[in-house]
């Protein structure tokens, strides 16, 4: 366990500062899956059919990467204000494990796909895989508070 | 009058189940969260490009008219998930008063579409023409995102008040601690 005291931490002195970190981090992380979950519904063939994924994934990766990195500022950030208990929570662990996967995979295979767009079957697969991965990052942070 | 409504609501059957469920509960609210990152996604997009910042190689018909659908399949879950959580807390939510200003915003939101439907929304043929985005295009795109981050904020704030009894958010009763 990480000797600090949380007590110390300035987010833990005041009312606000916690639940608007938390606006921030839910802000972050919408303009970040919901950009990859458009690009998914793209690969999935359901919406913004008359350009290439390709092409509507050059256009949103500055956007996912805007909000990846307010989520990642904002997340640690969030987590300072209690490590121990974020530590032992198992949602948790969940989640972290299901974010590194995540990104992972989006930087990876899900890249790759939008970028090279091979038989459409496989792109409906990677897009599956995809939403799958980000609602899990989503289930894990919110059961935080539950489990 | 509002009040003993929202006893009658929450005292419906499966409203009770869903408050007193431990796992039930958090599964609406993972559905209604993702739903916010997924459809509200897509309104910062629409929003990003009205403002002419993102998506510019897409003409402002092909983003607004593609995304409608799917804002209106993402608006109806997180309406319905919103009416469950709310309804299975009915009293609850009746004192707090960032729940209020939450529907107040959600109403402002029908407003907004109100003016802007017939302004903007249904002339985007004509935005995409003209050489530049016109000023009410990208007024409709800010109050769209400060009406929306609004209601979000509201939202988060509803899990604020008094104590978090539901066990809404044991983060912020630590912190108190």
């Amino acid at each position: 366990m990480i000797a600090y005291d949380p007590t110390t931490n300035p987010l833990n002195n005041n009312e606000w500062s916690f639940p608007f970190l938390e606006c921030i981090h839910i802000l972050g992380f919408t303009l970040s899956i919901g950009t990859i979950a458009l690009l998914d519904l793209r690969m999935l063939g359901l919406a913004l059919q008359r350009h290439t994924s390709r092409e509507l994934a050059k256009a949103l990766a500055p956007w996912t990467l805007v909000g990846l990195a307010v989520m990642l500022i904002s997340g640690p950030l969030i987590f300072s204000s209690d490590p121990n208990m974020y530590l032992r929570n198992l949602s948790f662990r969940f989640k972290m494990g299901a974010l590194l996967l995540a990104i992972v995979y989006n930087y990876t295979i899900h890249r790759w796909a939008a970028m090279k767009e091979p038989a459409p079957a496989a792109g409906k697969l990677v897009s599956v895989v995809s939403l799958g991965l980000w609602i899990s990052v989503v289930a894990g942070g919110l059961f935080i508070a539950f489990f | 009058m509002l009040l003993s409504l929202s006893q009658w609501i929450q005292s419906i059957g499966f409203l009770a189940a869903i408050r007193e469920s431990a796992l039930v509960y958090p599964v609406i609210m993972t559905t209604h969260l993702s739903c916010i990152a997924i459809f509200g996604g897509m309104i910062l997009m629409t929003d990003m490009r009205l403002l002419g910042l993102a998506l510019t190689k897409y003409t402002v018909t092909e983003v607004v008219t593609g995304l409608r659908p799917w804002k209106r399949v993402g608006f109806v879950i997180m309406v319905a998930m919103g009416l469950l959580l709310g309804g299975a807390e009915a009293e609850k939510y009746y004192h707090i008063p960032y729940f209020w200003i939450k529907m107040t915003f959600l109403a402002l939101v029908g407003v907004h579409a109100l003016i802007f439907r017939p302004a903007v929304y249904n002339k985007t043929e004509e935005i995409d023409k003209a050489p530049m985005i016109p000023a009410r295009a990208k007024a409709a795109a800010v109050l769209s995102l400060v009406i929306w981050t609004g209601v979000l904020t509201m939202g988060r704030l509803i899990g604020y008040y008094e104590g978090n009894k539901s066990g809404d958010a044991p983060v912020a009763e630590l912190r108190v601690k």
